[in-house]
């Protein structure tokens, strides 16, 4: 893999951004509020399409792919707003993760063939390991609605493990987390990096970024205005402009 | 005992009970079960539609009317033996289904509803005005019964095993499938659109499978429908027939595969209880008394019972760990 590259323009939201992220480092971006970090996310996993720039994957230029069709290369996000399935509990939550894993269509389904019954044993067992690795296996067949914010982030998380990612893009994890939460998250973001995940976060938890990255970008008002290791940034007079105020 | 242990008994129980009723009950029952066997799976499968693939589609009636006309159609003019003829209108169903859900499913909410109704309403006129093909207003007849293999499906409990049978496949073949992965990525998309794109699920693909899949069940049910009838008419596939699914899903409750099966029941034994009390009463207005009767049953249990009486049979065997327990990993 030659690592990653992406070019935005046109769109107000995130104006021509462009970076790499290389395989198996752990990327962020940062910036104040309304400066486009989750448009950015949504544009990469092709839920919006972009107005011009262009999206490269692995040397594939993916922009323009329906966001299923990027989920199955290997690109997988989490939400701000975690956006689980709320009729489905925990663990079916995480199998629907596995969902492009399997290939068992309606009549093998439906007729409860033993060849999607063996495929259902095979995604319920992945499914717990995903489980197991975010340490929520005591939680698997509690409804969404009873966990508090920060698990849900880790089910979403979870979710995204049973794709099998090779980019893991996470939309501010450690929002409404509490402390302890956050230590276990980081944790967990080194394990998933050292199993070959690429991890890029949006995050707005400076010293959650700031110990985690090896680079961070900084944008502001849709553009990047920064990019370097943390202490590059942490010094940079422009990122401090921008964040007039408040202590980096 | 196990929720799982116990689900499996009351479902034992009911099929046991639906075995053994043609032997004791008189030809009425037998008929009205007929008929609760066929509009309930139906219904279930609208209700699956409805309620948990969250595709507000009122298509059904036609679906059922194309099947039934297209085996009826089929058999009258001795082109296909009748059980042929159910197969074949449930593939021309589908092929519809397909033709018509490929450019409508994009649609969401009430848009689709719009739409939908707009079929229905397209195909019932049709029908009517097909006159040398479906034999106009008058309806078509002549319809011979269902044979299979020799055997010949005249009586009423034959017609009654048989529809129990096509109902009590379907609910089996749904519970399975919503159980399953496919159940799952149509639970999904209908929760967050958006989150079930992001897991990799081709959501337009998944809406018209399920759009399909339904469609088809339906037809099959309109094929056993018109060989029990021997005889079909364009009314019988228009509003009042979408007006009695509905209310069939809104009181059985349409969150679980069994619930519109459960207001398939109620609905028509209340109808026929009203019709029995109130027929001799007030001979001139019996279809007002059962309108105005259902429309106070939907408001009663729309606001004590939003989930309709299978939510409440949930709450009652403590749902929670039957939906989300041990049932679920099968």
């Amino acid at each position: 893999m030659r690592g990653l590259s992406k070019h935005f323009s046109g769109i107000k939201a995130v104006d021509e951004v462009t970076f790499a992220i290389k395989r198996m480092s752990i990327i962020s971006m940062i910036g104040p509020n309304g400066a486009g970090k989750s448009t950015f996310i949504n544009v990469v996993s092709g839920i919006y399409a972009p107005n011009a720039g262009k999206v490269y994957f692995e040397g594939e230029e993916i922009t323009g792919t329906a966001a299923h069709e990027i989920a199955v290369k290997g690109i997988v996000r989490t939400f701000q707003l975690e956006e689980l399935f709320g009729s489905l509990s925990v663990l079916e939550n995480v199998m629907v993760g596995c969902h492009i894993g399997s290939r068992s269509d309606v009549l093998a389904c439906g007729f409860s063939l033993p060849s999607a019954r063996s495929e259902e044993k095979r995604v319920r067992k992945e499914a717990k390991e995903c489980l197991k690795e975010v340490g929520l296996e005591q939680r698997a067949y509690d409804p969404i609605s009873r966990l508090p914010l920060g698990e849900r982030k880790l089910v979403g998380i979870a979710r995204a493990l049973g794709m099998k990612p090779k980019l893991l893009m996470l939309d501010e994890p450690a929002g409404g987390g509490a402390a302890h939460e956050v230590e276990r998250l980081v944790r967990l973001i080194y394990n998933l990096r050292d199993r070959g995940i690429t991890i890029f976060i949006v995050e707005h938890n400076m010293p959650f970024v700031m110990s985690l990255s090896e680079r961070i970008i900084v944008l502001d008002e849709g553009r990047k205005i920064a990019e370097g290791t943390p202490n590059e940034v942490r010094t940079n007079e422009e990122v401090i402009k921008a964040y007039l105020g408040e202590e980096i | 005992m196990k929720p799982v242990l116990r689900v499996n008994l009351i479902w034992s129980i009911f099929v046991a009970l639906i075995l053994l009723i043609p032997l004791v009950a008189g030809s009425y029952v037998i008929s009205v079960m007929c008929f609760i066997a066929v509009f309930g799976g139906l219904a279930v499968g609208m209700g699956l539609l409805l309620e948990q693939a969250g595709l507000f589609s009122l298509a059904h009636p036609s679906w059922f009317g194309i099947g039934a006309y297209m085996s009826g159609i089929l058999a009258v003019r001795d082109i296909a033996a009748p059980w042929l003829g159910g197969i074949i209108g449930s593939i021309f169903v589908g092929l519809i289904s397909y033709i018509v859900g490929a450019p409508l499913l994009r649609l969401r909410g009430y848009y689709l509803a719009c739409a939908t109704f707009g079929l229905l309403l397209i195909v019932e006129i049709s029908l009517g005005q097909l006159g040398s093909l479906t034999g106009g207003h008058e309806g078509l007849m002549g319809i011979p019964p269902l044979s299979l293999g020799g055997f010949v499906f005249e009586t009423d409990v034959h017609y009654y095993y048989l529809s129990w049978a096509l109902c009590l496949a379907t609910l089996l073949f749904l519970h399975n499938l919503m159980g399953s992965r496919v159940g799952r990525a149509i639970k999904a998309f209908s929760d967050s659109e958006v989150a079930a794109k992001s897991v990799g699920i081709n959501v337009p693909r998944y809406k018209l499978k399920v759009f399909i899949l339904t469609a088809m069940m339906a037809s099959l049910a309109g094929s056993v429908y018109t060989f029990y009838l021997r005889f079909t008419e364009p009314g019988i596939f228009g509003f009042p027939l979408l007006v009695e699914l509905v209310t069939m899903i809104i009181i059985g409750g349409g969150k679980r595969i069994y619930g519109p099966l459960l207001g398939a029941f109620v609905v028509m034994w209340m109808r026929e209880l009203i019709h029995m009390y109130v027929g001799g009463l007030l001979p001139r207005v019996t279809g007002e008394v059962d309108a105005i009767f259902f429309g106070v049953l939907i408001i009663v249990i729309l606001i004590f019972m939003p989930r309709g009486l299978a939510g409440w049979v949930d709450r009652l065997f403590d749902g929670r760990r039957i939906v989300f327990g041990e049932e679920s990993q099968g």
